[in-house]
């Protein structure tokens, strides 16, 4: 069989994606919501269940002695909730995961990284946390779970590519596997029936700049935010920081490089404050 | 270059993390880290004594931030650099016979100002060692890489190992 079907028949075979998450981000998304319709959503998928009462107590929540499902949907609120949800139902697919150098802990603790990264600038942009932009974040890098083995498979040629002709660790992928991790992700996302902007931010995390008009503000918070967690080395892999610098990025988001260190700083602190988060795996 | 033998993998390992620096005179400790990308890790060792150090330090300049460098002086090269000296004299290293490997500040491609920490850590290093007359012995720094590096305190020994390619002796 050719690479390219492996690849999309291994995407194929995917499980599907936690519906619990979907469904608490629906009733969520009604301002009429009650806690108790969340929680009856909620209770009926034990292993959510149980990592939300293990990740709720986190410091990085904010809120301390949470033992009850009731209790930490009220507390919680309600960006935290889905936060929390997502953080939950995703980290099941990097359990087995590996690739890239790295296993599934290492994956997930980039992906915890970008997440978290993406809400310090979200915070620093709009004033405020911002649960589909953490969702990307903790997504944006997905498809490396499928494509992993085939990298490593290629590694040593991929890097030729990369050293000595110029070519992004993405572009090499696609040259030398047929597909991009990028490309791979989007179409899980597209699988799990996420949202477009969710999607597309997976899509062009690597290259927010190819995505045509349109706000695109969104995939350029996930871009940075991954950038950061690659230059810092947070799950970092064997494809290191082969990834086009984009300068665009500091017009569009207006962080001067100031603001990025200390953000970096702040990253840091986020990181040991959701140390139960990146422990699920 | 040398390539690593087996007796490399099977010491005990101490890692340091990011923001972390230990030393040692146990000659059975190897100390390691992991994943450096635009940080940079700096290995110094003295081997009448036979005591070395290993520091993994994140930013070029505390004065971002001097509450954190207090709390965490290995965040920084400018804080973290003279601790690890430091921290080494405390075992019996002297600065003369020290022997200094730094590897990392790797960068994104095609580096716009915007994103050259990793140039930065650089440059915040060697102005250190320049102004405290200190040589560097062997280096593997910028490229685009993540990289491991590994300090055997019995020998003095820096190990380098960056994906796709053979470990290699700095």
């Amino acid at each position: 069989m050719k690479t390219m079907d492996k690849i999309l028949r291994s995407i194929k075979q995917m499980p599907a994606f936690p519906v619990t998450a979907q469904k608490v981000a629906a009733v969520m998304g009604n301002p009429d919501y009650s806690i108790a319709q969340v929680v009856n959503i909620i209770k009926y998928d034990p292993s959510i269940t149980a990592n939300l009462l293990r990740i709720c107590n986190s410091a990085y929540f904010g809120v301390r002695h949470i033992g009850s499902l009731h209790d930490a949907v009220v507390f919680l609120g309600q960006e935290n909730v889905l936060r929390a949800i997502q953080v939950s139902g995703i980290s099941r697919f990097f359990k087995k995961a590996r690739g890239y150098g790295l296993d599934g802990a290492e994956l997930w603790k980039h992906a915890v990284g970008v997440a978290l990264m993406t809400q310090i600038i979200s915070r620093k942009i709009s004033g405020r946390d911002d649960s589909k932009l953490f969702t990307s974040g903790l997504l944006h890098d997905i498809g490396k779970i499928i494509l992993g083995e085939f990298v490593d498979d290629s590694l040593r040629k991929i890097w030729n590519l990369v050293s000595n002709h110029g070519y992004s660790f993405i572009r090499a992928e696609e040259e030398v596997i047929g597909m991009n991790h990028a490309d791979v992700g989007g179409r899980i996302a597209a699988q799990w029936n996420f949202p477009q902007e969710i999607k597309d931010t997976i899509t062009f995390h690597h290259r927010p700049d190819l995505m045509g008009a349109g706000d695109n503000k969104f995939c350029w918070m996930v871009y940075l935010a991954d950038q950061v967690c690659l230059m810092m080395g947070i799950g970092g892999g064997d494809d290191g920081l082969a990834y086009w610098g984009l300068k665009e990025v500091i017009d569009l988001l207006k962080i001067r490089q100031k603001d990025l260190e200390a953000s970096i700083i702040e990253l840091m602190k986020d990181m040991e404050n959701a140390k139960e988060l990146i422990a699920l795996v | 270059m040398s390539p690593v033998s087996t007796e490399d993998e099977i010491m005990a390992e101490i890692v340091i993390g990011v923001s972390d620096l230990k030393v040692s005179s146990n000659t059975d400790d190897v100390l390691v880290t992991y994943a450096l990308g635009s940080c940079i890790g700096v290995a110094v060792y003295d081997p009448v004594v036979r005591v070395g150090g290993l520091l993994h330090f994140m930013l070029p300049d505390s004065a971002i931030d001097s509450k954190k460098a207090r709390e965490n002086p290995a965040m920084f090269a400018d804080t973290g650099i003279p601790l690890l000296f430091k921290t080494c004299y405390g075992l019996g290293a002297e600065k003369k016979r020290m022997i200094v490997k730094v590897a990392g500040g790797a960068s994104i491609l095609d580096d716009t100002n915007y994103f050259r920490i990793g140039q930065k850590n650089i440059m915040a290093l060697r102005k250190i060692f320049w102004k405290n007359n200190v040589l560097i012995n062997g280096e593997d720094t910028g490229r685009s890489c993540n990289r491991t590096v590994r300090l055997h305190i019995s020998t003095g020994r820096v190990l380098l190992k960056a994906p796709g390619e053979e470990a290699r002796e700095l």
